[in-house]
């Protein structure tokens, strides 16, 4: 078990980075508290697994310290770590048992027979794979081998913290579901840390109690996942986080106001403020949808429903041309081409500048 | 600590060029030398160390009791090398891609089976080959003929061609050939317009192989011809005489090896353009 | 017109099943269901890739089941992005094209009218290496399209890409394809809501036989099966072993459900299934919190019963700590009751729900 910390940490590929855009991943200042589940999240190509990478020890950083519990391992390598790591794509020893499999990465270490047969049955309780134990790892599931791989990290009692690659790609949606579950659960059991490497916002936001998103090497925002969805600090963030994305709407200076004709918000101009590009952000879930009233902030015509199951997605057109996604569970009852009024609390209406969050 | 480690790359790599180098070296002078230059030590500058004489040149070019030519040699070697080569090549190539993407069943024979059918007929010793061959070529009125040379070769190249393209195929992903058929290609089709122009690594380096394996053959060489035709690594050997020939057979050495090394720097050059690796991800 | 009837293969591990179905040109029709569930084989079988034990495939009325690959007018669409990797991003979508007989100015032309529709028209000389994995589906997808083939498969498309990306796509799938009028157009995928959001048809497979087919709202709606409920809900849907007496329905000795406005089957065992939506905060139910997710807007919680796990979704972020006792009300309108055996549901809600 260990406290992380990133320490001005920064790597680049290239021998000698003039620039910042030569940084795969550009200096961060990041605390991880032990016992805690952190989700690293962004595009490909962001730098996560970059960073996940300087973490495990397979790259060494070009910048910076990375401190264990205070200890600095920047350039300790992987064996010497206490990591244990899940892949992708499930990592079995395929000609092993369950119990094969757990016991390897004991068995490595010189653990005593009696202590490892205690060992895997408390890690395969914790898995529910008890009754699996005997058989070959190759005829589980692929979730099942997920576990596994995750398993063998746990078997370790000096395990310091869990990495996870994209651990949930090759699932099926609801067995990701059970998976998810299952880790936490796994998490709270043990206490052990977890970092999870995704593009999955959903998966982020559902699996950690504290999301970084990245893009282009950069650090865009870290926080917990009410945080990033409820205040993203730039468009980006509240692009990348939500499903849809935060809608944008451009606002003009009107009397030292900002307004726009879609919606009847306005937002006091920033007195100190030379930004080209004046816009509100909100959230398709913070939009509802009702009969038109005179208290409505805005009408505008369905254009499109979109039947996601539970809940829909509609795509509206208001005054001015503008095009809005509000995210709702009573898409069943309305129809294309009527007009709703629409309502907007005005905390869940974003100021952006130049697309940062004003503050 | 970034020079240090540079300092020590160049001067490991230098070390190991010049051990590489070396025993080249040491042919191209000794190919300019002649009988007294050799017997007095190890040397290696001309006109310094010892006067240049080229006697082990001229002897590779002249018939009768002074050497041999070996233009003729050279020739069919370079003749026998290339069509078998070539065929064994066009041969393999069309196996590997049946092998690998259709199946066939023969009783209990299946592709694997085929796959190493070819194979095995290079695990035997060539000794045990020898001696069939010998008597087939004969049966066939094809001793000592560049005809019955090209044969042998063909049946030794197949299974390399084989192997070597049955793997590289496996490694291209059926949905491509599936994709020029929905594309509107006939399987044929499919193989020569998307497969073969991928393939252009796996045909090099099975190219090369052939090549190789042909061109340095002495065994097959040696027991099949006798008078009339002579591959270039039979040629040497009636060089040696009382006292050995250091001259001519350094020289020979070197023109021996030779196209190999100018096929080796075209490959390369063609590698490092990049234009093979990545065809595939 | 796409017929086909009793397609049932032996070959592959995943095999079909005697799959029956009548598809219709110019409507997309999403396939649904698990790894393995046999998706991708329907659509090899199609094709002429997976040889067939039994059936027949009829375009148009006209038998096609024996006919070649190429001569069937049909394009497919991989997970993995294949493109030719010897030809340039232009050359890739003329080669069908060049395949027809057209020459190469007017199939440049062509292919290049449809890259720039999707929206790749600056990349027309690069080769697919040199692109991102959007882009060479997108390359893949606007080969597949340019034939205006009278059949279009898509094979999970969007599973190797990333979630935004994959957002976007999906987004503008419907413009993409808007040309393909003529076309049946066949897309599998994993995904309940990626097949609820596409198709104007959903199909549900499990174990190499169509399960289910319908509009997609009817079929979320009303599932016919245990299975098809199950595969088409995500967040998944939670069953619970429950049964009838006297006209009342119980989820175990001493929990008595709500069955107002339901019409319940004779006495005796039944499956009862509980969405997300049936679940709300506050009621007679008595749950322990397992868990409490965020997502988006919402918070989804997994409550242990003494019954059995059920899953509650609730509007906004609320704190639910995982270990807590809470109370929820079950929504009578929102229970659907399946047979015990898991067949045909033995009865379904009566009103609109």
């Amino acid at each position: 078990m260990a406290k992380i910390v990133l320490e001005n940490l920064g790597h680049s590929y290239l021998a000698d980075p003039k620039g910042e855009h030569d940084f795969a991943l550009k200096p961060v200042n990041l605390t991880w508290q032990d016992g805690k589940t952190y989700a690293l999240l962004g595009p490909s190509g962001c730098g996560k697994t970059t960073m996940l990478n300087i973490i495990s020890g397979l790259v060494a950083p070009s910048h910076g310290r990375l401190l264990f519990d205070g200890k600095d391992v920047t350039n300790i390598p992987t064996s010497e770590r206490n990591i244990a790591q899940v892949f992708q794509f499930p990592v079995i020893y395929s000609t092993k048992t369950v119990r094969q499999n757990l016991a390897f990465p004991l068995e490595c270490r010189g653990v005593s027979p009696s202590r490892i047969r205690q060992r895997v049955a408390e890690v395969a309780t914790l898995l529910d794979l008890d009754y699996a134990l005997d058989m070959p790892a190759r005829k589980l599931s692929a979730d099942q081998k997920q576990l596994i791989s995750l398993g063998r990290g746990l078997v370790r009692e000096d395990v310091s913290a869990i990495l996870l690659d994209e651990p949930l790609t090759v699932i099926d949606p609801q067995m990701k579901f059970m998976l998810r579950r299952k880790l936490r659960e796994i998490n709270r059991q043990t206490g052990v840390t977890m970092i999870l490497v995704t593009h999955d916002q959903s998966e982020a936001m559902s699996f950690a109690d504290e999301i970084v998103v990245m893009k282009d090497g950069l650090l865009q925002q870290s926080g917990t996942p009410e945080e990033l969805f409820s205040r993203p600090q730039n468009d980006f963030v509240g692009y990348f986080i939500g499903s849809p994305p935060m809608n944008m709407i451009n606002l003009d200076v009107r009397q030292g106001t900002l307004a726009t004709d879609a919606l009847s918000l306005t937002q006091p101009s920033p007195s100190e403020s030379n930004a080209l590009l004046y816009q509100l952000g909100i959230r398709p879930e913070h939009i509802s949808l009702v009969d038109q009233t005179a208290e409505n902030v805005g009408v505008g015509t369905i254009k499109k429903i979109e039947h996601l199951g539970v809940d829909g997605i509609v795509t509206l057109e208001l005054a001015a041309n503008v095009v809005i996604k509000a995210k709702t569970r009573k898409h069943t009852a309305m129809s294309v081409g009527t007009t709703m009024g629409i309502n907007v609390c005005q905390d869940d209406a974003l100021l952006y500048l130049d697309g940062r969050l004003a503050t | 600590m970034n020079k240090v480690y540079h300092t020590l790359k160049t001067i490991f790599l230098l070390g190991w060029s010049i051990f590489v180098v070396f025993p080249f070296l040491w042919a191209l002078t000794t190919s300019f030398k002649d009988a007294n230059a050799i017997t007095s030590g190890a040397t290696y500058i001309p006109w310094v160390d010892f006067e240049p004489s080229s006697q082990g040149w001229t002897s590779l070019f002249t018939t009768g009791s002074q050497g041999i030519n070996i233009i003729g040699p050279f020739i069919d070697s370079a003749v026998v090398t290339l069509i078998a080569s070539l065929v064994s090549l066009i041969l393999g190539t069309l196996a590997a891609y049946g092998l690998s993407r259709f199946e066939y069943r023969l009783g209990f024979v299946k592709n694997s089976d085929i796959t190493f059918f070819f194979i095995s007929q290079r695990i035997m010793p060539p000794i045990v080959l020898a001696i069939p061959f010998f008597l087939m070529l004969k049966e066939l009125g094809a001793l000592d003929t560049i005809f019955g040379l090209v044969l042998v070769y063909i049946a030794l190249l197949l299974p390399i061609a084989v192997w070597v393209m049955t793997d590289f195929f496996s490694g291209i992903p059926k949905e491509l050939d599936e994709m020029a058929m929905t594309d509107g290609c006939s399987p044929i089709g499919a193989f020569f317009r998307v497969i073969l122009p991928n393939s252009v690594p796996g045909l090099v380096v099975a190219g090369m192989f052939c090549l190789i394996f042909g061109w340095n053959d002495f065994f097959f060489a040696f027991t099949l011809t006798f008078t009339e035709t002579q591959l270039l690594p039979v040629s040497i050997v009636s060089l040696n005489s009382s006292v050995t020939p250091w001259w001519s057979l350094s020289a020979f050495a070197l023109i021996s090896v030779a196209p190999l090394a100018c096929v080796a720097v075209i490959v390369e050059r063609y590698m490092s353009r990049g234009t093979m690796s990545g065809a595939i991800r | 017109m796409l017929q086909i009837d009793h397609l049932t293969t032996a070959d592959a591990k995943v095999t079909l099943d005697d799959v029956s179905f009548v598809f219709e040109a110019g409507k997309i029709y999403t396939i649904l269901g698990r790894t393995g569930a046999g998706k991708t084989e329907l659509l090899r079988a199609l094709m002429g890739l997976n040889p067939l034990t039994v059936g027949t495939v009829k375009l148009d009325e006209e038998d096609i089941t024996e006919r070649p690959i190429r001569a069937r007018n049909m394009s497919l669409v991989y997970q993995q992005f294949i493109n030719y990797p010897h030809l340039s991003v232009l050359d890739n979508v003329a080669f069908p094209l060049r395949r027809q007989g057209k020459d190469k100015a007017e199939a440049h032309a062509l292919a290049g009218q449809m890259l720039t529709t999707v929206g790749l028209g600056e990349f027309l000389q690069r080769r697919p290496a040199q692109l991102s994995g959007g882009q060479q589906q997108r390359v893949a997808l606007a080969r597949a399209m340019v034939k205006q083939s009278r059949i279009l498969m898509l094979d999970e498309p969007l599973a190797n890409l990333d979630y935004k990306l994959r957002e976007q796509l999906r987004e503008e799938f419907p413009r993409l394809v808007a040309d393909n009028v003529e076309s049946v157009i066949l897309y599998t995928t994993t995904e309940p809501r990626e097949a609820m959001e596409l198709g104007n048809t959903m199909i549900v497979m499990h174990d190499g036989r169509v399960i289910a087919s319908g509009a997609p709202a009817d079929l979320f709606a009303h599932p016919p099966t245990k299975d098809t409920a199950s595969v088409i809900s995500d967040p998944p849907i939670s069953f619970i072993s429950g049964f009838v007496r006297d006209n009342c329905l119980y989820f175990s000795e001493g929990h008595l459900a709500p069955s107002e406005g339901l019409l319940l089957p004779a006495d005796g065992p039944v499956t009862i299934a509980l969405r997300p939506d049936a679940i709300e905060p506050d009621g007679a139910f008595n749950a322990q919190i397992g868990l409490s997710e965020f997502s988006g807007s919402q918070t989804i919680i997994h409550l242990d019963f003494d019954f059995g796990r059920a899953i509650m979704m609730v509007d906004g972020i609320e704190a639910f700590t995982a270990g807590n006792d809470i109370s929820v009300s079950i929504r009578s309108e929102h229970i659907m009751l399946f047979a015990p055996d898991g067949g045909n549901i033995t009865l379904r809600n009566n009103q609109n729900g």
